[in-house]
């Protein structure tokens, strides 16, 4: 039934809502706050419970701290994580402290998620202030807000449990691109295909991404847009998220018809229960559906036609339904969302809908064309890729678990998945409380002084004798762990000194 | 009253005060805050914002001496002032009524009481605890004792645990005036006032509040029990304190009082403090830079440095270049020794700041769950910390930030071996640690 009967999930363990302070503000209305609760089946009043605490907190924070509100709320047996997401707009997690280790995690990293939730549903939908502005009922919003989240939670669905960031994820960070590193004779060739991509609607300006495998090539929109994009291409799009959701489809489609929607107790109350929020056509039972919503993050949405572009259907109720598209925050703008995937290279291709008049009729003539200019290239910058590939170890560093973070350029890179797993535990929460402590610093010089980054070098020998290390210099960040390493102070810095100079330019030298 | 209780191990000074403030602030060890209760002066925000604290160790002869008690009792939640101050203190009733709080009238401060009552027992219901509420830089930490709520609102970056530790030792102090039959009051009239119980003793609270800026707050380790403490003072900065903790042995040591202090003038044992404070204590000046040739001497590191034994060993490892400063604790005798503050720790708010350092780097280091790490080097903008936890000692040490850090390492050892060497005259050996 997947995520959609939310009964067989620990009720307890995750609650993730949305609320609009400026809403219900008059006693007996205070339902009309919500926005979104997980899980929907919570009783009212354990709703209007979590929300209440957390207004409450807002406002009393508020009075010490009135340019920072509630941040977190430490209890004994939950974490809740709050973020404004927009003006009055707060989205906040209560998670279940467990007793074993699993429930260790950052309170970043949960942040994360609600962060990157909320910047693809503004990329595809609009902020959620200006839906409310379009249709105040608020039953627009509600119905976008439950199926988007809905859908991005399924991701995290493990068994019966949701599985949030833990430790085990102190060596990743969310809301960053991954780049390939790429050689100067491949870089040439991609700088000509982007090119080309861009000139192929005519003047109107066109922007692209090109990824290889799950890494970033190449990006012509500012580094929020990117971080987006880039974060659904390698949820939805990429040829190993299309395999990924190819193989469950099946299943889920007959989870989808099995549970439809129901939008439970969060309606207001003169709304009846047969109000449904519908993902898809084919399954709607019956009339009675008052929004048809596009579900960009749904899985399966894709799928690569014959001509290497990648379809999806049912994308909304519009008339340009089959053609995804998407806000750019840099220019504001609506933007067509093209994609096209030969072998594991994937390009994304964004056109203004102001230069698009006819969308069935010209879109299709534009990839054609795209076809007829960029498919040489496309097929040797293929080739360049695939000969220097270093495959999926291709970053891994003998000795070092790492990640590298780039906050201003929002890049990351980090020792792979697999590698950093081979780490003890306890080397891996020790790695998580630093991260929890630089995190700490980080929110405290974050509004002394826009120019003034900490600088920060922590080195610590944990119980288990690995090093754990965080150098955090000019908006640039290195966590490293080293295990089995010699038990000096000095050996641990020179390794770093060493793996600075070779891999992050002496950044951190 | 003669007496006040300390939380296990951490031994909460205080001295005979009959509501008063003592004659003698400056003498107690956590004098020195700037800005008094005669703040008059211009340039309120900033005053604030230095005065959430105090002191950690002497007095430099230009600051007006801290004077404990009660300030800004006019201020209450509507006061911008008081919504600035960097540290609250409130206890309250788990009805929510005011008993103590560090800055403002309490009763006028009724309403907030309420609210923090209601946020506390919001999660109670939900079947939860709260501990700890972050906004920005300030943190809010919660501490609930049977029918008594404490909380602290700060803005110091102090960690959690450094604060929860500090309500426990307020609630320690509360306790120690009231005793324990507060619950029982509790238990019949949950309504019932404490304030006017504790009427006269804002110097208490407002002193022990102050010194928790002291370093041996860093090291103590607080529990649930409660030691019964008389103190006498013995002469003008000379203080006797007795622990125990049987209350009965307690009122025993008050009808001693006099032969206490027929001992003390027989034994001469007053001018033998008077002369090893004029002695002073360990200098970084002294630290031997060689190592190998501190045989012999060894000491005479400690105190009575001739003018011309400093000319030789100042050669850079303390001072504005190197070791700032050391805390070492021997965890066998339970027992720690630090040295005085070099040049440029010099004035009160920059050895304040080192100990939130130190409080940083202590939490980080001892963190809960797989035990204690076993060494941690950090640099910032403002110092290098190197800290040593072995199974004989913990080392803290405190450098310039641009110190090298081979050398630091060395200096580090070099410490750890001097204070080997003076062990037996800086440390009580063969005291057994207190514990109960």
């Amino acid at each position: 039934m997947g995520l959609y009967s939310t009964a067989t999930i620990s009720a307890d363990a995750v609650k993730l809502c949305v609320f609009d302070l400026r809403r219900g503000q008059r006693e007996g209305e205070e339902v009309e706050k919500i926005l979104y609760f997980y899980p929907s089946e919570l009783p009212l009043t354990d709703q209007l419970s979590v929300i209440g605490l957390s207004e409450g907190l807002i406002t009393f924070t508020r009075i010490f701290s009135p340019d920072a509100a509630c941040e977190v709320i430490e209890a004994e047996r939950h974490s809740h994580v709050f973020y404004e997401a927009e003006p009055d707009v707060w989205m906040v997690m209560v998670v279940e402290k467990n007793k074993e280790l699993e429930g260790i995690w950052r309170i970043e990293a949960l942040r994360g998620m609600l962060k990157e939730v909320h910047s693809l549903f503004v990329m595809f939908n609009g902020s959620i202030r200006a839906m409310l502005d379009k249709e105040s009922t608020g039953a627009l919003i509600r119905s976008h807000l439950f199926s988007f989240i809905t859908d991005y939670l399924f991701d995290f669905l493990a068994g019966k449990k949701l599985q949030l960031p833990s430790f085990h994820d102190s060596l990743q960070e969310r809301g960053t691109v991954q780049m390939l590193t790429v050689g100067r004779e491949a870089a040439i060739e991609i700088q000509s295909l982007v090119r080309v991509l861009e000139s192929c609607a005519g003047s109107a300006g066109c922007h692209s991404l090109v990824l290889f495998h799950d890494l970033l090539v190449s990006t012509s929109v500012c580094p929020d847009d990117t971080v987006n994009l880039y974060t659904y291409a390698v949820l939805r799009m990429t040829p190993r998220a299309l395999s990924a959701s190819g193989s469950s489809w099946s299943y889920i489609r007959k989870g989808n018809t099995a549970a439809h929607l129901t939008t439970g107790s969060i309606l207001p109350t003169s709304s009846t229960s047969t109000e449904r929020v519908q993902g898809s056509r084919d399954t709607s039972p019956s009339g009675e559906n008052r929004y048809l919503i596009a579900r960009p993050l749904q899985q399966g949405k894709w799928s690569k036609g014959k001509d290497g572009f990648l379809v999806t259907n049912q994308w909304g109720s519009d008339m340009n339904a089959s053609f995804p598209t998407v806000w750019l925050q840099q220019t504001k703008e609506r933007m067509y969302l093209c994609a096209h995937q030969h072998k594991n290279v994937t390009i994304i291709l964004l056109i203004p809908v102001t230069s698009i008049n006819n969308a069935e009729r010209e879109i299709p003539v534009l990839k054609q064309q795209l076809l007829e200019n960029a498919s040489l290239k496309i097929l040797k910058v293929e080739e360049k890729l695939a000969k220097g590939w270093g495959g999926e170890n291709a970053y891994h560093v003998s000795g070092y678990r790492y990640l590298l973070v780039d906050g201003d350029r929002c890049v990351s890179r980090a020792s792979p998945a697999a590698k950093a797993a081979t780490l003890a535990k306890e080397s891996l929460v020790a790695m998580c409380k630093l991260r929890e402590e630089v995190d700490m610093e980080k929110s405290r010089t974050k509004d002394d002084d826009v120019n003034h980054d900490k600088d920060l070098e922590v080195c610590i020998r944990a119980k288990n004798n690995s090093w754990i290390v965080a150098r955090i210099l000019r908006g640039k960040e290195l966590y490293v762990v080293l295990e089995k390493a010699n038990e000096t102070l000095l050996y641990a810095s020179d390794a770093i000194e060493k793996f600075s100079n070779r891999y992050c330019n002496g950044t951190f030298s | 009253s003669n007496s006040v209780s300390a939380s296990g191990g951490t031994g909460v000074v205080w001295r005979e005060v009959e509501g008063e403030a003592p004659t003698s602030p400056g003498s107690s060890g956590y004098a020195g805050e700037r800005g008094s209760s005669n703040a008059s002066s211009a340039s309120g925000i900033e005053e604030i914002g230095e005065r959430d604290g105090g002191l950690v160790n002497g007095i430099a002869d230009s600051q007006p001496a801290w004077v404990p008690g009660k300030r800004h009792v006019n201020e209450d939640d509507a006061s911008v002032s008081w919504r600035k101050r960097k540290k609250h203190f409130f206890i309250l009733s788990n009805s929510g009524k005011p008993i103590y709080s560090r800055y403002g009238d309490e009763h006028k401060l009724a309403g907030f009481s309420a609210t923090l009552q209601a946020i506390i027992s919001f999660v109670e219901n939900g079947g939860d605890r709260v501990k700890l509420v972050r906004a920005g830089k300030h943190q809010v930490v919660f501490l609930v004792k049977g029918p008594i709520y404490l909380v602290c609102i700060s803005c110091t970056e102090e960690p959690y645990e450094s604060l929860r530790g500090q309500l426990e030792l307020l609630y320690g102090q509360m306790i120690l005036i009231l005793t324990k039959s507060v619950n029982r009051c509790f238990e019949k009239n949950s309504k019932f006032d404490m304030t006017p119980l504790l009427g006269g003793t804002d110097a208490v609270f407002s002193s022990l509040i102050h010194s928790f800026s002291c370093l041996w707050q860093l090291l103590g380790e607080t529990d649930d029990s409660l030691a019964n403490v008389y103190v006498l003072e013995a002469s003008a900065d000379t203080y006797l304190m007795l622990l125990t903790t049987r209350s009965d042995a307690f009122y025993h040591l008050k009808e001693c009082r006099a032969s206490i202090e027929a001992v003390f003038l027989k034994s001469n044992v007053l001018s033998e403090v008077q002369r090893s404070m004029l002695d002073g204590g360990m200098h970084i000046e002294d630290l031997p830079v060689d190592p190998t040739s501190r045989s012999g001497s060894a000491s005479s590191h400690l105190g009575q440095h001739s003018p011309e034994r400093f000319r030789d060993t100042y050669t850079g490892i303390g001072g504005p270049c190197g070791l700032w400063h050391f805390i070492y604790r021997s965890i066998y005798l339970d027992q720690y020794v630090s040295s005085e503050f070099s040049s440029p720790i010099n004035t009160p708010q920059q050895q304040k700041r080192l100990f939130r350092a130190y409080q940083k780097i202590y939490a980080s280091m001892h963190d809960k769950g797989f035990g204690p790490h076993k060494t941690q080097f950090r640099r910032d903008e403002n110092y290098v910390l190197l800290c040593w936890v072995t199974q004989d000692f913990e080392l803290y040490a405190a450098f310039d930030p641009l110190a090298d850090k081979a050398l630091a390492i060395k200096t580090c050892n070099r410490v750890c071996q001097w204070v080997k060497d003076v062990e037996n005259e800086i440390f009580l050996l063969g005291a057994s640690p207190f514990s109960w």
